[in-house]
């Protein structure tokens, strides 16, 4: 026993290394998709706000720039301003009444980048913004050229972001003004270039051709300008394209962007959640049990609905046999005036 | 608290600013970044306890992993070559020297130091850029990140030893 003590005294760092090498370790697995280890990262408060203090100090290296990207924004909505100016005395003078306004599909939130790293394979960005001002995971992040990537975390008041640049990220995107589908990934290396894979063989591709998002996994809503097809080559199987993407986001310099918060519909969520469970059976049952439900709430909305009308109904016949009796009432008596009358004659 | 904790203490924290506020933001080729956090495990001098070398390694590591989103990958190899470093510091010991010798040119001699720097070096890019890469896809990239850092991170702590111990028996610990 004192032999083993002694061992253990002696060879303490031994023990002491194996300690701190098992909680870095569980630190580096237990990172993704594990929501309290956001206390180890820059979305923890203390190393947010200190970012953000040194990204204050460095925005001013970037303002000329950002000023001149602003302007030709500027001039750019001044026209357009213009444009449907025109647009809306041409249509104003139409007798045909147009439709009321819809809603807007989306509402965004603009956020400001803190910190970013470019060049490792997980590249993630942390935005000022996080729960407090309405932000939750897999929600879209753009910017004024395009699309940035998708919240990947979030605390009280920063976010993590996985953008375009991370071995990870997986956007699903079409070639614009056509239908064929492929998904954008990313390989390490440039910071402005990208890859779609998955273009059949048989779509016409153009050197110089638009990328954009296509809508289908409602983080992004279609049409968002994503990059230019640079160079096109052949996937390694040969069944379909290898496109070489030049991005719109320079992302070395991106320090406004804005958050997409609404366009997530947890609607369409639940159904496709429905669907993921419905391989096992008591998902089956418990979908079953959740269309029961629902068809038994609406059988007793209905017989709520059925039961007023029920009611108003009889109140109505109540009504009218009240009048009808009154009638009848007024009717007897004429008729008895008359019999009375006849009597009399 | 006495004097040797208090100026390691600075020196973790010049260190970590250092780190995070200029040498995260040198990529050069794209693929080569620095980890000078790791000149303070090769900086401790010879009679400090193992623990107490392994402790500072890991926090240094820690702190900076919080910083960069690298959770436990700076910890994890920092920890390693505080393991390593009072073995290859006794290996490297010229055989009459100090009991509590610092590592630096004069103690060790100019290429004696400079391969006990880089071998350290190795050993910590080497750690930090796998577990980065985790995967041997695309291992000569992560080979280039590996030695060029290396090399760099090496060039940057001879330099620095340098301005801080330019004279011979100049002894602070810092």
């Amino acid at each position: 026993m004192r032999a083993l003590i002694d061992l253990i005294i002696h060879n303490k760092h031994w023990f002491v290394f194996l300690l701190l090498e098992v909680i870095s370790l569980v630190f580096l697995f237990s990172y993704n998709g594990y929501q309290k280890s956001v206390y180890f990262t820059t979305a923890n408060d203390v190393v947010g706000s200190a970012y953000n203090v040194i990204s204050g100090i460095t925005s001013y290296l970037h303002l000329q720039e950002e000023n001149h990207e602003l302007e030709t924004a500027n001039e750019q909505l001044r026209k357009e301003v213009l444009e449907m100016r025109q647009q809306l005395a041409i249509m104003g003078q139409d007798s045909i009444k147009r439709l009321p306004e819809l809603p807007l599909q989306y509402n965004v939130l603009s956020a400001q980048v803190v910190n970013m790293t470019l060049h490792k394979a997980n590249n993630l960005i942390t935005i000022n913004k996080g729960e407090a001002d309405g932000v939750r995971p897999e929600m879209g992040v753009i910017c004024s050229k395009g699309v940035v990537g998708i919240v990947y975390m979030t605390s009280r008041h920063y976010s993590i972001v996985m953008p375009l640049l991370n071995v990870n990220s997986k956007v699903s995107c079409r070639l614009r003004n056509s239908e064929y589908f492929g998904s954008l990934v990313w390989q390490r290396g440039y910071a402005n270039i990208s890859y779609v894979t998955s273009i059949p063989r048989h779509a016409a591709v153009k050197v110089h051709d638009i990328v954009e998002t296509n809508g289908f996994s409602d983080i992004f809503p279609p049409g968002l300008p994503i990059g230019v097809v640079q160079k096109i080559g052949d996937s390694p199987d040969g069944m379909s394209y290898y496109l070489r993407v030049k991005l719109y986001t320079y992302f070395p310099t991106l320090r406004e962007v804005s958050v997409i918060t609404n366009y997530h519909s947890p609607e369409r969520r639940m159904l496709e959640g429905l669907t993921d469970d419905f391989t096992k059976q008591d998902s089956v049952l418990t979908y079953q049990d959740k269309i029961k439900e629902q068809e038994e709430l609406r059988k007793k909305s209905d017989e709520k609905k059925n039961e007023k009308e029920r009611l108003e109904l009889e109140k109505i016949k109540q009504q009218l046999e009240k009048e009808y009796s009154a009638s009848m009432v007024s009717s007897t008596t004429f008729n008895a005036d008359n019999a009375s009358t006849d009597t009399v004659k | 608290m006495n004097s040797i904790f208090l100026s390691r203490l600075l020196r973790l924290i010049l260190l970590l600013l250092f780190q995070v506020m200029v040498f995260n933001h040198i990529h050069l080729f794209g693929y080569i970044t620095p980890l000078v956090i790791g000149y303070m495990v090769v900086c401790m001098h010879r009679n400090t306890s193992r623990t107490e070398i392994l402790i500072w390694g890991f926090v240094i590591g820690l702190i900076f992993d919080m910083f960069s989103n690298t959770a436990g990958m700076a910890a994890g190899s920092c920890t390693l070559i505080a393991m390593i470093q009072p073995v290859l510091l006794n290996m490297l010991a010229p055989r009459d020297s100090a009991d509590d010798l610092t590592p630096s040119f004069h103690t060790l001699g100019f290429w004696n130091y400079i391969f006990y720097v880089l071998l350290l070096m190795l050993v910590l890019h080497g750690l930090f850029y796998l577990l980065d890469a985790f995967t041997l896809a695309n291992f000569l990239l992560t080979l280039i990140s590996i030695i060029g850092s290396t090399v760099l991170s090496t060039l940057i702590i001879v330099i620095m030893e340098f301005l801080i111990r330019p004279r011979k028996g100049a002894m602070y610990h810092m």
